[in-house]
């Protein structure tokens, strides 16, 4: 993409999210700049899914600021997000039932596609990667094309999952924020989901942001970590310095000490 | 059979039905044609209904607001005005309440949507009871310049297509799709880029349209209007009803739904007219229980479970009468219990 490369994709900036009394995020701010692999991880109820709500719009900061690509785009709705090229996953997937897989695709395609205006001026989608042209290619891409046809209801959970991501595709999106998508699969789904992602990072030029509760499956593969603990942002970096971070190592063994956690920091530590 | 033969086959259905309804007046009784202008009056409120509310789940119920709008500017404006232009006028004056009233209400879902809608026809209709006790001096207004019957009836037919079409075409198009996926999940849609505010309000729009022209076109069938003839909350209710007992979601149950109804109306209003509001009751509450895709998901299919439906429902009250039930168990008693000597 032909984007500066010093101008971040999207630069939040002291974001915050009061329901009523509660502060479920409280000013946090975090850059994402093109082409990165980011990965959110906090205990439950830190606060990740109600960040990503706020950075995609679904849900209205209180206060703080949202620039995409130079944009001002707080308190506007998400489907202004969505034409500015972030699009979204929903941790429960949520396709649209009664269509077929290949439609739910299509409708992404129809609406948001960020190369609309220019598509009307030149007649051809210039700067749209081939792969994301056509509802086809986007199912051959994810690897649902068996199921194109199949209404979107008949498909199995995981499944549904990759077709959470299509649809966010669909959108011909500049970054990917995905919400717990390797969530409930089995060890080979997730490392194939993995690979899916590394590779849309890499062939598409996609920025992703990636939640995952699963702490392991993440560190993994991310470039980039940023923790959330009660709403606050406590570190972020490469995932090597993030697990040694004593207030990190504080945040989980306070919540919870499990055996998937511990084993995560002596994995990535090693 | 491929999108475009359906589109083909369904604006075939329609252009058949049009030129039958078109002959009628010509061979029938003066009493079947002011049964087919209700029927038609139906169709046009909840096919246009059925386009907005159904494919997005708006449940509106100010049918009726729109519906004495359109009949309000058509009294006042029909001795300046030819038929045509005032037709056009109560669309859009009920258009343009509808875009503020869905400013209002169209960011609520379900309930209190639906209750909204309907808070504001009655204070609709109360305002202009109001207006026209205190600032004119009248109850209601007589209409002196009346077109022809026959000019009534075509104009009606006319929306009543024109509501039919406007069903066929929009669910191909691009705005369609965005009803559907609001229907479907509204904030989905939303993060996949539909600006669902504006589609909202146009949709309701477009439904306050064909409701206020119907109401302009029918005012002129009363020739005395007051605010609780046109702005009577049964023609809304009415509406909702042939919607849904017709199958909300589909394109012709609104309209089988509508035939079947003025059809009930007409005859059992004149014989046993207790009657009729009972049947209206208990036809929805069948629909909803039996047939919750509406009259238009009747297929042969549906028959047949249900004759399978009964069948074994039968075979089990014989069973039970003549104690085979009882036997039965028995047997898969003892048969579990010789398995399990070993």
């Amino acid at each position: 993409m032909s984007t500066d490369a010093k101008q971040p994709l999207l630069d939040a900036q002291e974001v915050t999210v009061r329901f009523g009394g509660l502060v479920a995020v409280d000013a946090v701010s975090a850059t994402f700049m093109p082409g990165e692999l980011v990965g959110i991880i906090g205990p439950n109820g830190a606060g990740k899914t109600t960040f990503f709500n706020a950075i995609s719009g679904v849900t209205k900061p209180t206060s703080g600021r949202l620039t995409v690509r130079g944009q001002q785009l707080a308190g506007k709705g998400p489907h202004r997000f969505a034409r500015n090229g972030l699009a979204r996953t929903f941790q429960t997937p949520r396709t649209f039932g009664d269509m077929t897989v290949r439609d739910n695709i299509a409708f992404g395609l129809k609406f948001a596609g960020r190369r609309r205006r220019k598509y009307i001026l030149w007649g051809e989608e210039s700067g749209v990667p081939w792969v994301l042209r056509t509802a086809d290619s986007i199912l051959g891409l994810i690897g649902l094309s068996a199921q194109a046809d199949l209404p979107a209801a008949a498909i199995t959970p995981s499944q549904q999952r990759l077709l959470e991501i299509g649809m966010a595709l669909a959108t011909r999106p500049r970054m990917l924020l995905l919400d717990e998508v390797a969530a409930g699969l089995t060890e080979n789904e997730v490392e194939e989901m993995a690979r899916l992602i590394r590779r849309l990072r890499d062939e598409l030029d996609l920025t992703v942001v990636w939640i995952e509760h699963a702490v392991t499956t993440l560190l993994r593969h991310v470039e980039r970590v940023i923790v959330l603990h009660q709403g606050k942002k406590i570190a972020d970096g490469p995932p090597r310095e993030v697990v040694r971070n004593p207030e990190v190592i504080e945040a989980y063994l306070g919540d919870e000490m499990n055996d998937e956690n511990d084993e995560s920091r002596a994995e990535v530590t090693a | 059979m491929t999108s475009r033969q359906f589109l083909i086959r369904d604006l075939l259905v329609l252009f058949g039905l049009t030129g039958w309804a078109v002959a009628l007046p010509g061979f029938a009784s003066e009493f079947a044609v002011s049964m087919a202008l209700t029927c038609l009056m139906y169709i046009a409120l909840s096919s246009s209904w059925a386009m907005f509310c159904g494919t997005t789940r708006y449940l509106s119920l100010a049918t009726s607001a729109f519906f004495g709008i359109g009949a309000y500017t058509s009294a006042i404006g029909l001795e300046s005005l030819p038929w045509e232009q005032v037709i056009v006028l109560g669309a859009l004056v009920a258009a343009a309440v509808a875009v503020v009233m869905g400013a209002a209400v169209l960011h609520l879902r379900g309930t209190y949507f639906a209750v909204l809608t309907f808070g504001m026809t009655e204070l609709i209709r109360h305002a202009i009871s109001y207006f026209e006790k205190s600032v004119t001096g009248t109850v209601g207004r007589v209409l002196m310049v009346v077109p022809e019957r026959e000019t009534i009836y075509l104009t009606v037919l006319l929306l009543a297509v024109i509501a039919v079409a406007l069903s066929i075409v929009i669910r191909r198009t691009r705005f369609g799709l965005a009803l559907q996926g609001i229907g479907a999940d509204e904030q989905r849609a939303q993060t996949l880029g539909v600006n669902t505010r504006i589609v909202k309000t146009a949709g309701f729009a477009l439904t306050a349209a064909i409701a206020g022209a119907v109401g302009a076109a029918m005012s002129v069938r009363w020739t005395y209007i007051d605010p609780h003839t046109v702005f009577n909350p049964f023609i809304g209710f009415q509406t909702v009803l042939i919607a849904l007992i017709g199958g909300a979601m589909t394109l012709w149950g609104p309209l089988i739904a509508a035939i079947v109804f003025s059809v009930l109306a007409e005859t059992l209003r004149l014989q046993v007219p207790q009657l009729y509001m009972m049947s209206l009751g208990l036809l929805l509450i069948l629909s909803v229980l039996y047939l919750p895709g509406g009259l238009a998901s009747l297929r042969t299919d549906t028959f047949k479970g249900w004759k399978n439906d009964i069948q074994a429902w039968w075979t089990d009250i014989k069973d039970d009468l003549s104690g085979e039930t009882k036997r039965r168990k028995e047997r898969e008693k003892k048969r579990r219990e010789q398995r399990h000597v070993y």
